[in-house]
Parts: C-alpha cells; sequence; structure tokens
C-alpha cells in the first residue's frame, strides 16, 4: 500500500511560525505613531483610521492570492483527476471566502466613520463595495454547486470548470468595473490612484502586511487541507489510496 | 497628534452624567503614572495596540492548539492502519 499524501510538515511548522512573528511585527509596526518610529501624515477625514490600510486592503490581495492558488489547483484537478488537488483547490477557495468577507467588513466600519460620517449610513453602494459582495458570491456558490453533486470524481471536475469561471471573474469585478464607475475608492473614476497618494513611511508597513496576511492565508489554508486529507482517510478507511 | 475634541465639547450645553467626564473638563488632574503614563499617552492609542495584540496573540494561541489536535489525530490513524494490516 503507498503511503497517503500528506503535507510536508518540517515546512509548514517553519512558515508558521514565521508568520507569527511577521505579523506580529506587522501590528507594533501599523501602531506607531508619535515620533518613535513611523509618523503617518495628518489627512482630513482619514485621521488615525488611514492605518485601515494596514489591515483592510491587505484583505483584497490575500483573497486575490487565494482565488489564484484555488484556479491552479482546480486547473490541474482537470488535468490530472488528482482529488488532492480538488482538495487544494476547495480550501483555498475557502479561505478566499473568509478573507473576501473579513475585507468586505473591516471596509463597511471604515467607510462608516470617513465617507458617511455624519450621515448614519452603513452601505451606499459604492460600486467596488458592491461587485466585491458579488465576487464573495461568486465563490459561496462553489460551495452550493458542491454540494448538489454527489458522486465525488463529477463533482471535482464540474467545481474546478466552475472555479476557472470564478477566477476569471475575479480581476473584472474587483479592478475594471470599479474603475469606471463613480466610486469613492481610490484609483476609480478621477480619484487619484493608490501610488499617488500613499505616503512612502506608510509603504513601509502596508507591503510587510500584504506578505504577511498572504503568509497568513498559507497557513489556514494548509491546516484545512490537513483536516481534509484526514478526513479522507477517516472516510475511506484508505482503500481508495 | 491630539485631536480637538470639538463635539464633545459642544456637549456640556446638554450634559448628562455619562459624559460629564470628558466634556471639555480637565480631569483627572494629577499626572498619570505607572502604565497609565503609558497607556494614556497618543489619545490612549496603546490601548487599541494592546486589543489588537491580544486579538492577535489568541488567534495564533488556536491556530497552534488545532495543529496540535491535527498531529495527534494523525498520529492515532497512523497506528490504527499499522493495527489492521
Amino acid at each position: 500500500m503507498s503511503t497517503p499524501p500528506t503535507i510536508n510538515l518540517t515546512r509548514y511548522r517553519l512558515i508558521r511560525n514565521g508568520v507569527f512573528v511577521w505579523l506580529t511585527l506587522v501590528v507594533l509596526g501599523a501602531f506607531s505613531f508619535g515620533g518613535y518610529l513611523l509618523n503617518i501624515p495628518k489627512i482630513n477625514i482619514l485621521e488615525h483610521t488611514a492605518r485601515n490600510l494596514y489591515f483592510h486592503v491587505p484583505m483584497w490581495f490575500t483573497m486575490m492570492a487565494a482565488t489564484g492558488v484555488s484556479a491552479y489547483h482546480s486547473f490541474r484537478v482537470l488535468q490530472t483527476g488528482d482529488y488532492v488537488r480538488d482538495i487544494r483547490a476547495r480550501a483555498a477557495a475557502m479561505m478566499a471566502v473568509v478573507f473576501g468577507l473579513l475585507g468586505l467588513l473591516t471596509g463597511i466600519v471604515w467607510a462608516r466613520f470617513t465617507w458617511y460620517v455624519s450621515a448614519d449610513i452603513w452601505w451606499n453602494f459604492d460600486p467596488k463595495q458592491s461587485m466585491a459582495a458579488v465576487q464573495v458570491l461568486i465563490y459561496g456558490a462553489y460551495f452550493v454547486l458542491r454540494s448538489g453533486i454527489e458522486d465525488t470524481r463529477k463533482q471535482a471536475r464540474i467545481a474546478a470548470v466552475y472555479n476557472l469561471f470564478a477566477f476569471v471573474t475575479v480581476p473584472f469585478l474587483l479592478y475594471v468595473l470599479p474603475r469606471q464607475l463613480e466610486s469613492l475608492h481610490p484609483g476609480a473614476d478621477g480619484n487619484p490612484a493608490f501610488s499617488d497618494i500613499t505616503h512612502p513611511v506608510m509603504r513601509l508597513v502596508f507591503y510587510p502586511a500584504i506578505i504577511g496576511f498572504i503568509g497568513l492565508f498559507w497557513v489556514l489554508y494548509t491546516q484545512r487541507v490537513r483536516l481534509a486529507l484526514l478526513q479522507r482517510r477517516v472516510d475511506h478507511d484508505d482503500d481508495l489510496l | 497628534m491630539i485631536l480637538e475634541p470639538t463635539i464633545l465639547q459642544d456637549s456640556t450645553a446638554v450634559s448628562t452624567a455619562y459624559d460629564s467626564v470628558w466634556a471639555g473638563q480637565s480631569v483627572p488632574t494629577q499626572a498619570p503614572t505607572g502604565i497609565e503614563s503609558v497607556m494614556l499617552a497618543h489619545d490612549k492609542l496603546f490601548v487599541v495596540l494592546s486589543v489588537a495584540l491580544i486579538i492577535w496573540f489568541g488567534l495564533m494561541f488556536v491556530t497552534l492548539r488545532t495543529d496540535r489536535h491535527l498531529e495527534k489525530v494523525e498520529r492515532s490513524l497512523e497506528s490504527n492502519i499499522s493495527d489492521t494490516d
């Protein structure tokens, strides 16, 4: 009998511990101020909430990374029919939904006290917000589709095809369409883009934050892959391996 | 860095029990000492930092616990399979 598929635990632990240290430093950097380390520029309306850049925006970068990983493994499902690829595609899509929801929620709170301050509204159908919500729903439908198919091989193949379609919509829903419409987000219809308005000192925390959160995605995704592999061994009592 | 609490100062006219401390009055009068001298500085932003770090350390702890649990199940499954072979 061949050994059941597993993950490289030594590499996993190394990366996990690195991500923990890295993101702790990011949190400390995000709150540093007042002449100690990184004094962020004062901007009207935004004030200290500009620091949300370190947390809200990396959620979307992480979601995009997760959809990329998921689509890659879905492509490999169609190529090889390997069920481990399907487990990986599914785990990555699940984390894409998680980070997408976190991005939506943090965006709602941030907008309430900046864009919509004293207007007392939490949601005003900002195109980028709406498109992001549609994006999360598209990935949510991936799991609905899966649960509707009994045969596991068929489930893996059909879910893979749908997942590739879902991945193609990502750049359009998160970049192309919001930039054609009137949005309060940077880079939309006449607004200055991120690169024009972000002070260099904030990039010292922002870029490491993106790397750190993508690392955190990798840790949680790998955890779910391990769990799914275990579940499969329990369900099939190893007879298919 | 200090943001003017203009809205809160305006509320002195309609002062109620819960905002009487902050509404434009300069209490507490004595200088903060010990841990308060750190935590109250910069509009109490260090309090938020503490909260964020507690949450982050909690999440790390849960992740490590889940890993340990997975390892335990993997080990027990391993020994079960070698028993039945």
